[in-house]
């Protein structure tokens, strides 16, 4: 059973939030190269890269990470770490803020996976993680910079963001597994 | 039918008829406003100080006035002038009709004017002073109108001097009042806000040892130039404590942060004002009282994002602070009268003020 508890205008109200604290977060934005996770967190990094180019006037780039893992329903605490598949990133990270983003921060195990990842390509002056949802149940220290909506849920619950470029809407939902 | 005359300050001369107080000598700017409804918070906004409200929709008064929709519990506005006042009240809610409320509260109202072809005036002239009397003045009293100073000061008339609260049992804000609406209060308190509202002349000091979780810098009326204690508050608390601005408490904020005014040719007043958000191209129409605006020119050096702009006029409608927790809007959030698009923005101000506890 599905129960969107975000609805989609919210949703967009929340990334235009973030963008504005990324804004007051960084007094240069020459220095900020967004990396969105996977398939929905690189569709909110672009969301988030035309609010900052309608707001300023100005492209900010973005990157790409490709991780893959045991999905969310499938979890169980184990050792199988998620993988890193691919990285592309349009500028050097060398000295520059990395905003990492994704929809869901569950465990931490993804952000840890994208950290190392980006550490290997480079050395950023900063890293911060922007997430549409925390859903809590971290298992490892991370927390984010810029958080949309926290939403507290059971571990037998499920948190999917929908994404109108790949799902055809927007909104947040809540299942549970059965 | 007693008559009575709107004079121009250009010497035009619109005969009506009165309504409301039995006697009518002011003179104040004529403005005008395009809401279809919601005449009861027009003419209780405390942002009307002053002023000589004129309706351009024809029918004023047909659901009368009732207990819960005023905007401030007596009006302050010097005059009303409506093309037709209805005779009949009629709604479930009404207590009163518009024309003895009106007479209670010892404010002239001139009907039976032609409201459009004044509308037609200002939009060409700008807004215009003008007089309510009931005798034809003479050509010196004519004369006169334009000499007349407009009021100034005008929220040290309708703010309150005295802090009160209004408990809830979420975040404390405090708001700053330079004419605060109802409505501003009321979706505080529909967020569960613990309110504190602190008059105007209330110290950076004062608030900051107050510690609320956020400061809300409310709507007013008049030229914020009037309003210099202001912008010290402003300056000290800003960076510190979340911040919320609404219309003339916008413009404060922009004064503050190093923007400039200035006062338009006959303003924003209405239900009908489409607003497009900068970061998504998302249009909202909201509800707008304002005759002062903050020039775009001025931005330039400041630390002030342009977040919202007016969708005829390209008007400054809101703006973000861009190394502080701190926006402003020059349109009403909380509307009434109007659309209720905009109200998510209290909504921001409190996971502005979440965020804000988390970093």
């Amino acid at each position: 059973m599905e129960k969107e508890v975000i609805d989609g205008v919210t949703m967009k109200r929340a990334l235009t939030r973030i963008t504005y604290e990324i804004i007051e977060q960084n007094a240069q934005l020459d220095d900020l190269v967004l990396v969105g996770i996977k398939t929905r967190g690189i569709y909110l990094a672009q969301r988030i890269a035309q609010r900052l180019t309608q707001l300023e006037g100005r492209q900010v780039p973005v990157g790409e990470l490709d991780i893959t893992l045991y999905r969310d329903d499938h979890h169980q605490p184990g050792p199988n770490d998620p993988e890193v598949h691919g990285v592309s990133l349009p500028v050097s990270i060398e000295n520059r803020h990395v905003v990492l983003i994704d929809d869901v921060l569950f465990t931490g195990r993804t952000a840890r996976a994208a950290l190392d990842a980006l550490l290997s390509q480079g050395r950023p002056q900063r890293i911060s993680l922007a997430v549409l949802v925390d859903r809590g149940h971290r298992e490892l220290p991370i927390r984010a910079d810029f958080v949309g909506k926290n939403i507290p849920t059971s571990l037998d619950e499920q948190i999917k963001v929908a994404v109108m470029e790949h799902d055809g809407r927007d909104g947040i939902y809540i299942q549970k597994n059965s | 039918m007693t008559a009575r005359y709107l004079v121009l300050e250009t010497g035009q001369v619109f005969t009506g008829v009165a309504f409301g107080a039995a006697q009518a000598a002011v003179t104040g700017e004529l403005v005008f406003t395009t809401g279809m409804t919601g005449y009861q918070e027009s003419l209780t906004d405390p942002s009307f100080c002053g002023q000589l409200i004129m309706f351009t929709y024809p029918l004023i008064g047909n659901c009368g006035i009732n207990r819960d929709d005023s905007e401030a519990i007596d009006p302050t506005c010097a005059g009303v002038v409506v093309r037709e006042v209805a005779r009949l009240a009629s709604n479930w809610r009404q207590r009163q009709p518009l024309a003895d409320f009106l007479r209670q509260k010892e404010i002239p109202g001139i009907s039976e004017v032609d409201t459009r072809e004044l509308t037609k005036l200002i939009r060409q002239a700008g807004t215009l002073k003008a007089r309510l009397v009931d005798e034809l003045p003479t050509p010196a009293q004519i004369e006169a109108i334009s000499a007349t100073p407009l009021a100034r000061n005008q929220v040290a008339q309708v703010a309150t001097t005295k802090a009160y609260p209004s408990p809830g049992k979420g975040y404390n804000i405090a708001v700053i009042d330079f004419g605060l609406k109802h409505s501003i209060l009321r979706q505080l308190a529909a967020r569960d806000c613990d309110v504190i509202v602190l008059p105007a002349t209330t110290t950076a000091a004062e608030l900051l040892a107050l510690a609320p979780d956020g400061v809300l810098l409310s709507n007013g009326p008049g030229d914020p130039q009037d309003v210099p204690a202001a912008l010290p508050l402003i300056r000290g608390i800003q960076g510190k404590i979340p911040l919320m601005g609404i219309c003339l408490g916008h413009q404060l904020f922009a004064l503050a942060n190093g923007a400039t005014t200035f006062k338009m040719k006959f303003g924003h007043r209405g239900g009908n004002h489409p607003v497009r958000e900068i970061a998504t191209g998302r249009i909202d129409f909201t509800s707008q009282n304002h005759g002062f605006a903050v020039d775009p020119a001025s931005l330039a050096g400041t630390d002030l994002l342009v977040t919202h702009e007016e969708l005829n006029d390209q008007t400054i409608e809101g703006l973000r602070h861009r190394r502080y927790p701190a926006f402003s809007v020059q349109f009403h959030p909380d509307a009434t009268p109007g659309p209720h698009d905009a109200t998510h923005l209290f909504d921001e101000f409190i996971e502005m003020i979440t965020a804000t506890k988390r970093a």
